[in-house]
């Protein structure tokens, strides 16, 4: 079965789009790339050894040379580039069958196509052959500067490492959602209030109107401290939002305080600065805002106070606006009542990293970049000096403190570096105490010449393997992170040795938020949950806003991770599962999907189990659905795009030529189905079409918005086609149920989830650990009941202990 | 009730001067496009007026403040107390007889600070002072900002900073006792109280960079050692880093250059604890930053807060134990405290002193003899006329150097004017002559005072 046509196999254009975006256009081509993952599929029975009478290599030569080159190498008149791919036997027969010769495609056919074929595949064409001529470089791990997300979770768990808290993220499952609220009673402003009242808020906002908060508090004059922490799901500005006609300051990341009754600060000393002050009021109602940013995976702290003074009413409210959400109220869904300290958060803007292979990698240095991690660096030296009275005590600046300031400069290199220093490096250290008198300066100093240093900003040096080198690509792997106090002292104990001891620490780093917020980073890349183009006509879908948008992603996230964090924690759920999370707003423009199971009203996402059959995990997701389609009508061809590869895990290469979809160029009493069959019906198209199509339309029965239809342009929807799989039997498929049971069991479907996993995990290609990896972990990956945490704790041993940074220090393993 | 919007975006504290400075991250690049700091050699057109204000709080003592003659044949003598300013007598106007006008909301001390540079009313508001009825934010401009406006309006006198506010002890909260200035009407601006942090607001990139100058042979030497041991194919991306450390380097040195100031930075120690005791140290050196700052012309208007109205500073350096607010509360007959009040207006005067010599050592640019201060209007001001009895009657007005042309070396008395006319003076005498009421307008009826 085809999935490239030929015309792309001989002439990629560059950027050519044909209904993919370009980004999607340049992604489908990346796939090609010699780093890319292989997704290549299973070789099938074509493959076995020729007993035909056939001279495949006399053809060859007659019929494909003149183009492709005696040994497959190009032309540089013709086909210039080497010829080389993922596609199977099968699939390049029946691209030869239809296509080639490009003169003459009717000369070499059938059983002279697939000898012909069998021959390019061996001699040259399949991966490892291609990397036998030098087609193709071998795989091998890259060195790789820190990526974005790595430099900021880095200095974030740095500093806090010092830190007397340290850098462990809690888990607050078991906590009391909501914000402690203090309410007192004062007297006189501000002045000798006692308190009155201690309870869980599960969030802010009140109208007191003229009256009193609580019992044995006046109406006239009161004062209430909010205080807990939230949970923030990505990294990003948050914005935050304060209505009250009264007095307020909320502050946002700050250490949280010890509670008393004074809130009238006289020194002038204190650091913190409320991202909000109200403070000061004049009884009209107010709204400030304002916006911090933040790392995700990560709690912080927030307090509010807020006080009434004689003005006629008073009232309050919290909201936030996080990335990719819209206003709403800060509440029990993201606050728990626990006090956690601040993390240093730098936001410094950096270049964007690496995505051509659809991940985030650390392969290219720029000036820009440069200037970024010296801006960052001199940012984190200041957090520090600031921090000093914390990290080494008040008196840091004396003859004794000078001791442990040295001792310190080493130790924050020693972290940041994720290994010891050498004796010399040391020395380095401690010798900025000699160039700089001060302390604060010299400390200054050693930060940034830490953090300056290659040791820090690059992964994968070569280094000496040892525990440090198995933690930090623990930690790297799993948390974009260095590793923690329990990791490094694991190390120290040797206790990083045996493959239990590494799965116990790697089950542990995984239950980690840090881990978490990773995770739900490769789902947002796996799905395509980016930035995405949600306009709709307004006349045909009049309630589907941004409102509706954000919570349509939020509900894709919750499900995604309530799936990855059950018990099963199984792959195939992710497919399958017959429910929705909906919350009411949801629930109205979603009607036909089941009766919620709560009765009360309730702002919450709960399970809604789908009336249609037709509905199957994320494939039907309305998210997704209404992200693949046209503001006014489903986009075949987008959603087919998108689960030939990334659900089905087959390769797609870039379209020959682009043709845009016109809608003004057909019929207009045809249904979508009919004008995409129209639009693609060409042989060349439809090499890769025939894959494309039936996945499109198994999904006609959802509209732009991903609501439920039967009728299309007034005729009945039809979803049924006939689909060719790689290995060349024909399915019928009628429903995205029954195309994600067939994913579930299919080992291409399997591949490219493990593929891509692994790659958003360890910024590295699966193949560059071992012409092996790939098998062995797809295997542990079926034989755990594909189990998804399992999968990352297989990925993140490999990742510790697989592949050096050269094939040499590999083999010497 | 009606809904008013009002967005900030605030960070962490140093992100957040460093954008208010306009040098931080986002936008500002470490080494590109850099404004020129350096200073203009060629002699300005017309004089760079400047507006220097100076608060201390707690009112003074009139019978050590004020001098015995008044009028203009009578040249300025000062008292005792004031005596650190003796050098200064002859560019010196003391003004008696200007009140602060404004009633309304808000106790004596609140609208004495809030109302002084802003001469209109406080806003209704939930904060309660000792006496009166409660209240909010100035509803109103302040005359340095309004100054600011002016000169920012136009290309010759504008500036980098337009205005600077400094601050020593301003204790860590904002309310109408510890704001004086105003962008506007309840737009209360608050003072900078750290010199660590002032200093990177006015030098902070130059700092930065040479800070990450100075580790880059270390970063070279690594990706040296680094790169003979990588694989080929890895060492292409540490080569790249190498070529841009280099050009940083280069970026570094050149930026160096560009921002040279004609007058170098003061040496402060930019860690200096803001602890009480160290008050004295952090004065001189927000002095300090403030001469430079004029003199590099990054501003022409400048402001410093000592503490703040009702600020209760314990002036040990001065062997006062007590804090000054409660030290002004107490009767004129009590000698103990009158004698330390004394002490404390003293030592305030000779902070005006010093930041007048320092004007007066550096002189303009151009060479035509002229020194800063000849082109510098100080105004030291207070909150009260007097402590113990909270009166807004008879502010301790005192101005010091030419920038506005009054004629100095006297002291007048005015007989009870709004202290509104008194900024349409400054306003004028800045070139801000078409300003024709300041605060609340039914205090202008007469105009600017005439000072001249």
């Amino acid at each position: 079965m085809a999935l490239a046509c030929l015309s792309v196999i001989c002439c990629i254009i560059a950027g050519a789009i044909c209904e993919l975006s370009l980004n999607e256009a340049k992604r489908v081509g990346a796939v090609s790339m010699p780093s890319s993952i292989s997704v290549r599929n299973v070789v099938d029975v074509s493959t076995a050894q020729s007993i035909s009478s056939i001279d495949a290599e006399a053809i060859y030569q007659e019929k494909c040379a003149s183009c492709h080159g005696a040994d497959g190498s190009g032309n540089e008149d013709e086909y210039d580039e080497p010829l080389w791919g993922d596609l199977t036997v099968t699939e390049l027969t029946r691209v030869i069958s239809e296509t080639m010769p490009e003169d003459d495609p009717d000369s070499c056919t059938g059983e002279e196509a697939l000898e012909v074929a069998r021959y390019i595949y061996e001699k040259f064409y399949s991966r490892s052959a291609a990397q036998t001529r030098g087609f193709v470089a071998p795989p091998r791990v890259q060195l790789q500067r820190l990526t974005i997300a790595r430099y900021r979770n880095s200095v974030a768990d740095l500093l806090a490492a010092f830190s007397p808290a340290g850098m462990q993220q809690r888990d607050f499952s078991e906590a009391a959602r909501g914000l402690n609220g203090i309410y007192y009673q004062s007297d006189g402003m501000n002045k000798a209030e006692s308190e009155k009242l201690r309870r869980v808020d599960p969030a802010i906002d009140f109208d007191f109107g003229n009256g009193s908060p609580a019992d044995g508090i006046s109406s006239e004059q009161f004062f209430v401290i909010w205080n807990g922490a939230f949970e923030a799901p990505h990294t990003g500005y948050y914005e935050f939002r304060i209505s009250s006609p009264n007095g307020f300051k909320l502050f946002i990341n700050c250490d949280p305080e010890g509670v008393h009754g004074k809130h009238r600060d006289d020194s002038s000393k204190r650091l913190q600065v409320p991202l909000l002050d109200g403070w000061v009021s004049s009884s009209e109602m107010r709204e400030l805002s304002g916006r911090v940013f933040l790392l995700g995976g990560r709690t912080y702290p927030v307090r509010l106070e807020f006080f009434k003074y004689k003005e006629a009413s008073s009232s309050i409210r919290l909201d936030w606006k996080p990335p990719h959400g819209v206003w709403g109220p800060l509440d029990e869904q993201n606050l728990v009542a626990e006090l956690v300290p601040a993390t240093f958060v730098i936001d410094t803007p950096f270049p964007a990293d690496d995505r051509s292979d659809g991940y985030e990698r650390g392969t290219s240095v720029s000036s820009q970049w440069l200037d970024s991690i010296s801006q960052a660096s001199v940012s984190v030296a200041d957090a520090v000096v600031q921090r000093l009275p914390l990290f080494l005590g008040n008196n840091y600046a004396n003859e004794a403190g000078r001791i442990s300031a040295k001792d310190f400069v080493v130790r924050f290199a020693r972290r940041s570096w994720r290994r010891e220093l050498s004796p010399d490096e040391k020395l380095l250290f401690e010798s900025v105490f000699e160039v700089e008198e001060d302390v604060d300066a010299a400390i200054r100093r050693a930060v940034v010449m830490a953090l300056s240093s290659p040791h820090f900003l690059y992964t994968n040096l070569p280094r000496e393997a040892g525990a440090d080198e198995t933690a930090s690509r623990l930690a790297l792997t799993l948390w974009d992170s260095i590793p923690d106090g329990q990791l490094l002292a694991a190390a120290e104990q040797s206790a990083l040795a045996t493959e239990q001891q590494l799965r116990e620490q790697a089950a542990r780093m995984l239950n980690d938020p840090r881990a978490r917020a990773k995770l739900s980073g490769f789902f947002e890349h796996w799905l395509e949950i980016g930035h995405r183009d949600f306009s709709k006509d307004k006349q045909l879908y009049p309630d589907f806003d941004e409102e509706v948008i954000a919570d349509l992603r939020l509900s894709l996230e919750l499900f995604v991770s309530r799936v990855v964090w059950s018990e099963t924690s199984d792959f195939r759920e992710l497919l399958l599962a017959d429910y929705l999370l909906l919350n009411p707003r949801l629930r109205e423009l979603y009607p036909g999907e089941g009766e919620a199971t709560a009765q009360e009203p309730s702002t919450a996402f709960e399970p809604i189990v789908f009336e249609s059959e037709g509905r199957a995990g994320v494939l039907t997701h309305p998210y997704l659905l209404s992200a693949f389609a046209y503001h006014n009508n489903s986009s075949p061809i987008h959603r087919g795009v998108f689960l030939t590869r990334n659900i089905m895990g087959r390769s797609i290469r870039p379209p020959p030529e682009a043709v845009a979809f016109e809608e003004s160029e057909f019929a207009a009493n045809l249904t979508m189905r009919e004008k995409i069959t129209q639009l693609t019906r060409g042989t060349a198209c439809m090499s890769c079409h025939s894959v494309i199509n039936p996945m499109g339309f198994v999904l006609e029965e959802f509209d732009a918005v991903g609501r439920l239809r039967t009728i299309e342009n007034d005729q009945p929807v039809d979803t049924e086609s006939d689909y060719t799989a790689a290995d060349g039997t024909t399915i019928t498929i009628r429903s995205a149920r029954e195309v994600a049971e067939y994913a579930a069991l299919s080992p291409s479907a399997h591949r490219v989830f493990v593929g891509q996993l692994f790659q958003h995990l360890t910024k590295q290609n699966l193949s560059a650990f071992g012409p092996d990896a790939e098998d062995n972990l797809m295997r542990s990956f079926e034989q755990n009941e594909f189990n998804i945490r399992e999968l990352v704790i297989d990925m993140a041993l490999l990742a510790a202990s697989g592949n050096n940074i050269s094939d040499d220090e590999a083999n010497s393993e | 009730m009606k809904t008013r919007k009002n967005t900030s975006q605030r960070r962490l504290d140093r992100r957040r001067f460093v954008r208010e400075a306009g040098i931080g991250a986002g936008l500002f690049p470490f080494i590109a496009g850099l404004p020129s700091l350096r200073d203009i050699e060629t002699p300005a057109a017309r004089p760079r007026k400047r507006l220097v204000i100076v608060f201390s709080p707690n009112g003074t003592l009139p019978g050590e403040f004020w001098p015995d003659n008044f009028g203009d044949d009578q040249p300025l003598q000062f008292k005792s107390m004031l005596s650190a300013l003796d050098p200064f007598a002859d560019q010196t106007l003391m003004l008696h007889g200007v009140h602060n006008k404004i009633r309304g909301d808000g106790d004596n001390h609140m609208r004495g600070m809030s109302c002084l540079l802003t001469a209109t009313e406080l806003r209704s508001g939930n904060i309660q002072g000792g006496s009166d009825a409660p209240a909010g934010w100035a509803n109103g401009i302040s005359v340095d900002q309004e100054v600011r406006n002016f000169f920012q309006a136009n290309p010759e006198t504008r500036t980098r900073f337009g205005s600077l506010e400094f601050g020593v002890a301003v204790p860590n909260r904002a309310d109408p006792w510890t704001r004086m200035v105003y962008s506007g009407a309840d737009q209360p601006v608050a003072p900078i109280d750290n010199p660590a942090v002032m200093f990177r607001r006015l030098y902070g990139g130059g700092q930065d960079r040479e800070l990450v100058g100075s580790v880059l042979d270390q970063v070279k030497d690594d990706l040296r050692r680094l790169e003979s041991s990588l694989a080929v194919e890895d060492r292409e991306m540490l080569l790249q880093h190498m070529q841009h450390v280099r050009e940083l380097e280069n970026g570094i040195e050149a930026a160096a250059q560009q921002e040279r100031l004609q007058h170098p930075e003061p040496e402060i120690d930019p860690e200096i604890e803001l602890v009480n005791d160290n008050t004295p140290d952090i004065s001189r050196m927000q002095i300090d930053m403030m001469v430079n700052a004029l003199a590099n012309d990054l501003t022409r208007v400048a402001t410093l807060q000592f503490m703040r109205s009702v600020g209760q500073a314990r002036m040990r350096w001065l062997d006062v134990q007590e804090g000054h607010h409660s030290l002004s509360h107490e009767p004129d007959d009590n000698k103990e405290a009158y004698e330390k009040l004394k002490r404390i207006n003293s030592w305030f005067s000779g902070e005006l002193a010093y930041l007048a010599r320092r004007l007066a050592e550096t002189p303009e640019p151009g060479g035509d003899g002229s020194n800063m201060l000849d082109n510098t209007q100080i105004v030291w001001l207070n909150e009260l006329g007097k402590g113990n009895s909270h009166s807004l009657n008879n502010i301790p007005f005192m101005l010091i150097g030419g920038g506005c042309g009054f004629r100095n070396g006297r002291a007048l008395e005015l007989g009870g004017q709004a202290h509104n006319r008194l900024w349409l003076s400054i306003a004028h005498g800045l070139g801000h002559d078409r300003l024709e009421t300041f605060g609340t307008a039914r205090h202008c009826a007469e105009g600017p005072l005439a000072l001249n």
